[in-house]
């Protein structure tokens, strides 16, 4: 809850010293001819030094170095949400409740499949706006109705009320999974974009804010677009959109998904981003995985947010970069670690993984 | 097996009912065999090409699987495939080659839509799917491998069955057949060609008995007239004297 005046200048400026502790590229190319327990020792030299030794006793290998990476991870973005404050902390946590909506998909998945909780805890990421009582009674509870219950007061709990109706109906986890990543894509641009009663900025710190979580919208719309083109299942598209981009608008999607060709080229003529996708629009039309189109699409999404914090050091923006900076430290590493664990070369590793 | 048995007539007969239902036995088994082992090279080389496939599909649904464990995190993967509690299901029915019941495996809810899989559509990625694609075309590998194989095996065991049958009849069953059918036709040659000297030295012996008898008849007719010729005649003389 935002309290207080904003403080992005506090906040940038912790955000800063935490952003020099990051990896740099050298450290990725040291990793990548290391195996998973040399990864896990180089670690316990670095910032994830406490988490390796914490949790060294429980797991070892690739796992140990995955959880000790999520925990970190989690540690530094509850900092920043401490932090943060008024507007600042609402612009964080918006961003930061993709972690909620993991969280209650696990907890969810987790009770669906009747696994024991002690498991569904260790994989969960605390490291969004869901306070710790929450999410421990969370996963005290036996059925999904009493989950949704728990939730009451936050913004999930009417899209998961609703979609707990069709879930009853189909005994599938889809529309509960699909209703909490729609709220929280839906909630990213609110009152900061198209809201009543204010105009969406064309300038200035916030605009690149909304211009970025357009971007991630965008990105999340076209993705899966492609793979509802691709698959080929009778699926509504509809069903699948996302307000808020300027990619497509509900009609595009509906007519697009049906022409694979036409969906592509779509993209590709869009002017904001058809030049940074060139390269992986070319290989998607001839290639049959999406995975490498995903890839760009993380790393565009990703050099957005690195033009933003250089744009504007002191905002939003800045402490959006550190997050995605995070986000792709985590997400190398434990790349790395995974791709060592079963065989991959290193120049695998580094052209299929690693985003640098 | 040739000493153990009567050398009766009877027995001879049914021996050669024996030779000949063994015979033809043989012959058909022989077809049986050969037609198996055909039937057999067909189904080998359909399972090399699917011990193939299956060696590619694993191959790529552990690629799969390590690229969506290593962007999306263990977490993630787990979470996605735990989200499905519905089971594929199989069914199995049973086809009959040249004697041989083999199964018919038919699976269903193998191959999903993006929506069946259980997981959210929004919230996940391609890595995801695939990998969720792969596996499922790995399972239909493993169900046809599970067909092909086990059909194979069944064809193998029976082939082995049959040619161990016609072995037997060609190598031990016929052979002491053939045996016994010789030695009971050599004993009955021998019983009769004993019978028939039997025979001839009865009648000899008969013969001899016969002529010894007329002989014996002839003297005694010989020793009465010379008696007679010796005797006074009586009264009134002997007329002639």
């Amino acid at each position: 809850m935002s309290i207080g005046a904003s403080n992005p200048e506090y906040v940038n400026a912790r955000v800063r010293s935490r952003r020099a502790s990051l990896f740099a590229d050298e450290d990725y190319r040291k990793l990548i001819r290391m195996g998973p327990s040399e990864i896990a020792r180089f670690m316990e030299e670095t910032e994830y030094e406490r988490e390796v030794n914490a949790l060294g006793t429980r797991f070892s290998g690739v796992d140990l170095i995955e959880y000790a990476l999520n925990r970190n991870l989690a540690k530094h973005f509850e900092d920043l949400l401490d932090w943060s404050e008024g507007r600042l902390y609402d612009l964080v946590s918006r961003y930061l409740r993709k972690f909620d909506v993991m969280n209650l998909k696990t907890i969810i998945r987790g009770i669906y499949t009747e696994t024991d909780p002690e498991e569904v805890q260790t994989d969960l990421i605390r490291a969004g706006e869901l306070d710790d009582r929450t999410i421990d009674r969370l996963l005290e509870v036996d059925t999904i109705e009493d989950a949704i219950e728990v939730v009451s007061g936050t913004i999930f709990y009417e899209s998961l009320s609703a979609a707990h109706e069709e879930y009853e109906e189909t005994g599938a986890l889809v529309p509960l999974e699909n209703a909490l990543d729609r709220e929280f894509y839906e909630h990213l641009l609110e009152d900061v974009s198209r809201s009543p009663g204010r105009t969406q900025p064309q300038e200035g710190p916030e605009a690149r804010y909304i211009e970025f979580l357009q971007a991630e919208i965008d990105f999340r719309n076209a993705r899966n677009a492609l793979r509802l083109a691709r698959s080929g299942a009778d699926l509504d598209p509809a069903a699948y959109y996302i307000e808020g981009g300027v990619l497509f608008d509900a009609s595009d999607l509906n007519r697009l998904v049906g022409d694979y060709d036409a969906l592509v080229d779509h993209i590709a003529e869009n002017k904001r981003y058809g030049d940074r996708l060139s390269g992986a629009l070319g290989r998607l039309r001839e290639a049959d995985s999406l995975i490498q189109f995903e890839h760009a699409l993380d790393a565009a999404l990703l050099q957005y947010a690195d033009t933003l914090s250089s744009i504007y050091p002191a905002s939003v923006s800045a402490v959006l970069s550190y997050i995605l900076a995070k986000e792709r430290e985590v997400e190398n590493i434990r790349a790395i670690a995974r791709g060592r664990e079963v065989g991959l070369s290193e120049s695998e590793i580094e052209e299929e993984l690693v985003i640098l | 097996m040739a000493k153990d048995v009567k050398p009766t007539r009877k027995n001879l007969m049914e021996i050669e009912d024996r030779i000949e239902l063994s015979e033809r036995g043989h012959g058909t088994l022989e077809k049986k065999r050969d037609g198996l082992i055909m039937e057999f090279m067909d189904i080998l080389d359909k399972a090399q090409d699917v011990r193939g496939d299956l060696a590619d599909d694993y191959d790529q649904a552990q690629r799969k699987i390590n690229m969506a464990r290593a962007m999306e995190g263990d977490v993630a993967v787990r979470g996605a495939a735990a989200a499905l509690q519905e089971h594929p299901e199989i069914t199995t029915e049973s086809k009959n080659i040249m004697g041989v019941v083999v199964p018919q495996i038919e699976s269903s809810r193998v191959s999903k839509d993006l929506s069946e899989r259980g997981y959210g559509i929004m919230g996940t990625s391609a890595r995801i799917d695939e990998a969720a694609e792969a596996y499922e075309d790995l399972l239909e590998s493993i169900i046809l491998a599970a067909e092909v194989e086990t059909a194979m095996k069944k064809m193998l065991r029976e082939i082995e069955t049959t040619k161990r049958r016609v072995n037997a009849l060609e190598f031990k069953l016929l052979p002491d057949l053939y045996d016994s059918q010789e030695y009971i036709e050599q004993k009955l040659e021998e019983q009769e060609r004993e019978e028939t000297f039997r025979l001839k030295k009865i009648k000899e012996k008969k013969e001899q008995e016969e002529k010894e008898a007329r002989e014996a008849e002839a003297d005694e007719d010989d020793i009465e007239i010379d008696e007679a010729d010796m005797e006074p005649p009586a009264t009134g003389g002997v007329p002639g004297n």
